[in-house]
């Protein structure tokens, strides 16, 4: 017993460790990364781009579902956005409010019949409206789909552009976001296929229309911790992994793709959990099965500024819908782990998503709970045990100030002195208790993943209206 | 022989965790020291900058016209970073009069010729630097330095150069680029090295056409896009023999640059490219023939609205609505074609274009059709199916046996 204890002790020191030390390895290349893409920007002058007849169109597909409150400022916002050739379609997806009436007062619809091919599953189409104040705007009103994947899917029939951008009818996109996220296509159409952009956390700021008017930091505590994660997450990880060609996960609330390939992969998964994560694997593994020279890329400028839940319950049920989605993902491609046809995604972007992203709750769990046992029976040495927890800690924060330089030395959107002090702070206090209450949600999102609950539970938000300042 | 694990395992974390635990100490120190001294400079500097800012904008005139002489604010760095920013913001949205003084400006105080010298005897980031700067100038002076550096082996070089060639949208820019293209092929990303193209050959398309006769694979796809997009009626005859080019993008381009000559020539090339293998260039012969506003196009259009393709079926819909005179009769004619995906396509433009109303207006005070088939294109118009056609002519023919 006491050379297991031993045993489970060390293994999660090590586990700890590497983990540790694959953040600092990814927040290094970030921030090399970050430089040289600030560089890079010196020379893409945006307005070049807005001017050029050869930017290839876009269509923006925003899902919205009970949105009534914010949907007009919403889609006033999508048709303010700085793009030569855009298209956009808002899909109403069942919405048992007003959302649809709102925007036919708005945006003057009219029932059209415009071309659509049910080529992607969805739930049935009531109608289709363009709007005569805009002719760039197509709604798309359809039955209650139960997932924003069935809704993208319907929006995605109705595309006509080789590039569709998904984006939540509940953000906020900077005017020249498209511009931004289109860099990388513009300068390899032939390769880059989808493009990631960076979400922020929209809590806290002022917003006048749909417009993002001053960056500042929430106020609560569990709105501040998460505006780190998502830098950490953002800034730190996806930023590392995409530079290696290995980005798992766009995020469902600003990602673009190359319509035909999202088409000829079957779209958007109706019953995933987590879409976003879900579509980007599997167009890995086509074009890896296509053995196609191919480039996912991930747009590090502020782009796409997204509500946060700002009370524990709801956190709780969206990182245990994560965890689900993580999980269901895992368990898809596990065919995909260690062969080589799937090069880097296989051999090392996935083993780390189940290493360091499912197993890390349980076994830190389990580590805590071993320590517990060999504190009980005493074999604990005393000493070893507070180095560690001061190492972890140290070490832990290191990473979460290391985010926090990264946004400063490079977009620096906190402009106050005082949030980038409570920023800061933060980075100390996150550890304890929040982390061990966030293992306890992913923990139950497994948990309820493996008894079949995959239900999705409605997450509450103030939306864009509530935040508007008058 | 001990293995990794043992290794590791007898190492044990006590050996290096004090020492692990001072590091990460003083790393989160050093970093958070980082920050509060780069923001202190940085907010310092900034305030410097505003205030240099506010009083060289209220001196502006003086400055640009030269009273206050060049000399006073050229070797001061800071200043000279300021004014040639406020400079170059300037002349990006400039009309005419207001460019030509600040292209004087800017070459009378010897910034041109700055950037000019930093653009040949730099390299790196002060070259890409310089190259920007250089490009939004677009003056014709700087178009040897830019040339020069499209020759850079670092990409990121290259790419800040072709832009810049671009943005002087000057012939002799194009002829830099054409000429660099012949010596090292395809080596840059497509659609910056069109765009820089495309505003270069805006003024003399003829001088590509060598090129494209003369380049292969990729490079000569790309020259053909670019020939596509900037061609115009002048050039309408040379294009006619790509039209059988076995490149696709090749013949693309050529049904692109035909839309801007309205001859019978033309108008036979682009029906012949309205029947290609190749979707796009169906595509775009569809779009060109739209252009025109003939009606001898609609029979091609109307074949366009039958494609396999819903892009072409969308665009031939598109053009054909823009006979607001032959709404009805080209109507009947796509109810008469009996494909479900063209009328869906057609109906969609005219919703698309607002004609709804109007061709059912159209339709009912109509006294050349009979009544029957009045009634069966309404029926088809409001239900924007060929099924109810093909009901009420089953309906009709059985009502023909009964009878």
């Amino acid at each position: 017993m006491i050379r297991f204890l031993d045993f489970a002790n060390h293994t999660l020191f090590w586990y700890y460790l590497a983990s540790n030390l694959g953040y600092l390895t990814m927040l290094l290349v970030a921030l090399k990364t970050s430089a040289r893409h600030q560089r890079r920007l010196e020379s893409h002058r945006l307005n070049w781009i807005a001017g050029t007849p050869l930017a290839p169109p876009i269509t923006v597909v925003a899902p919205a579902h009970n949105e009534e409150r914010s949907i007009r400022v919403a889609v006033r916002n999508l048709l303010e956005l700085d793009y030569p050739a855009l298209e956009i379609i808002v899909v109403n997806d069942g919405s048992a409010d007003r959302t649809l009436e709102e925007m036919r007062a708005e945006f003057r619809l009219r029932a059209v019949r415009a071309v659509y091919v049910p080529e992607l599953k969805s739930a049935l189409v009531r109608g289709l409206y363009r709007s005569s104040v805009d002719s760039r705007l197509l709604v798309v009103d359809k039955e209650p789909g139960g997932s924003k994947a069935d809704a993208v899917n319907a929006g995605l029939n109705a595309a006509t552009s080789p590039y569709v951008c998904v984006v939540d009818a509940d953000s906020v996109l900077e005017r020249d976001a498209l511009l931004r996220i289109m860099l990388p296509v513009l300068a390899d159409p032939q390769r880059v296929v989808a493009v990631g952009g960076i979400i922020r956390v929209l809590n806290g700021s002022e917003i006048s229309q749909g417009t993002l008017r001053r960056v500042r930091l929430p106020r609560k505590s569990i709105e501040v911790i998460q505006v780190i994660e998502y830098l950490r997450a953002f800034l730190i990880g996806r930023e590392a992994w995409g530079q290696g060609n290995m980005l798992m996960i766009i995020s469902g609330a600003f990602g673009l793709f190359r319509t035909d390939l999202v088409r000829v992969v079957g779209g958007y998964r109706p019953n995933a959990i987590g879409e976003d994560f879900d579509l980007v694997a599997r167009l890995h593994r086509h074009l890896l099965d296509q053995k196609a020279d191919y480039h996912i890329h991930f747009v590090p400028d502020p782009m796409c500024w997204t509500e946060v839940p700002s009370d524990l319950k709801s956190l709780g049920r969206q990182r245990a819908r994560w965890q689900k989605g993580l999980l269901d993902v895992l368990l898809l491609t596990r065919g995909m782990l260690f062969r080589p046809r799937y090069g880097r995604i296989g051999s090392f972007a996935l083993p780390y998503l189940w290493l360091f992203e499912f197993a890390a709750p349980v076994i830190e769990i389990l580590g805590i709970v071993t320590i517990v046992l060999a504190a009980v029976l005493g074999v604990l040495s005393r000493t070893f045990f507070l180095q560690f927890l001061l190492f972890g800690y140290a070490f832990a924060t290191v990473i979460s100030i290391g985010a926090v330089l990264q946004e400063e030395i490079t977009y620096k959107r906190y402009n106050d002195w005082q949030d980038v002090a409570r920023l800061v702070s933060y980075c100390f206090f996150e550890h304890f208790p929040y982390r061990q209450m966030h293992m306890l949600w992913r923990l139950q999102g497994i948990w309820q993943y493996m008894c079949g609950d995959v239900a999705w539970r409605p997450l509450k938000r103030k939306g864009l209206q509530s935040a508007t300042i008058p | 022989m001990a293995t990794a694990f043992e290794k590791l395992w007898r190492l044990g974390p006590a050996a290096f965790v004090l020492k692990a635990i001072v590091v990460a100490v003083v790393a989160d120190g050093l970093l958070l020291a980082f920050i509060l001294l780069r923001r202190a400079y940085r907010k310092r500097y900034f305030r410097r900058r505003d205030t240099r800012v506010f009083e060289l904008r209220q001196q502006w005139d003086d400055l640009i016209s030269g009273k206050i002489p060049y000399e006073s604010w050229r070797g001061n760095s800071f200043d000279r970073r300021i004014i040639e920013s406020i400079a170059l913001d300037a002349f990006e949205a400039a009309g005419a009069e207001e460019s030509a003084r600040l292209l004087h400006f800017l070459r009378s105080s010897g910034l041109i010729e700055k950037r000019i010298f930093e653009a040949r005897r730099f390299t790196g980031w002060r070259r890409l630097r310089a190259l920007v700067a250089l490009g939004r100038t677009r003056a014709p002076e700087g178009i040897p330095a830019l040339a020069e550096a499209l020759r850079d082996p670092e990409l990121e070089a290259e790419l800040a150069a072709l832009r810049g060639l671009g943005r002087t949208a000057s012939p002799l820019a194009a002829q830099e680029i054409l000429i660099w293209l012949a010596e090292k092929g395809l080596c840059v990303p497509v659609l910056p090295l069109q765009s820089a193209l495309v505003q270069c050959c805006a003024e003399r398309p003829r001088m590509l056409l060598p090129y494209v006769q003369s380049a292969e694979g990729p490079l000569r796809e790309v020259l053909g896009r670019v020939l596509g997009e900037v061609a115009t009626p002048a050039l309408g005859l040379d294009l006619v023999p790509f039209a059988g080019d076995p490149l696709d993008e090749l013949r693309a381009a050529t049904a692109r640059a035909l839309s801007h000559s309205q001859s019978n020539l033309a108008f036979d090339v682009l029906s012949e490219l309205a029947r290609d293998p190749a979707w796009f260039v169906r595509l775009r012969a569809i779009v060109s023939l739209g252009k025109f506003s003939l009606p001898r196009m609609i029979p091609v259009l109307l074949s366009g609205l039958g494609d396999s393709n819903r892009l072409v079926r969308l665009r031939a819909a598109e053009a054909l609505v823009t006979y607001p005179g032959a709404l009805l009769p080209i109507f009947q004619k796509v109810v008469a074609i009996g494909d479900g995906y063209a009328l869906h396509a057609y109906l969609t433009a005219i919703e698309n274009a607002d004609l709804l109303t109007k061709l059912e207006t159209e339709l009912q005070s109509s006294h050349h059709l009979a009544a029957s088939e009045k009634t069966h294109l309404g029926a088809v118009l409001s239900s924007g199916s060929l099924a109810v056609e093909e009901l009420s002519s089953v309906g009709a023919s059985r009502a023909a046996t009964r009878a």
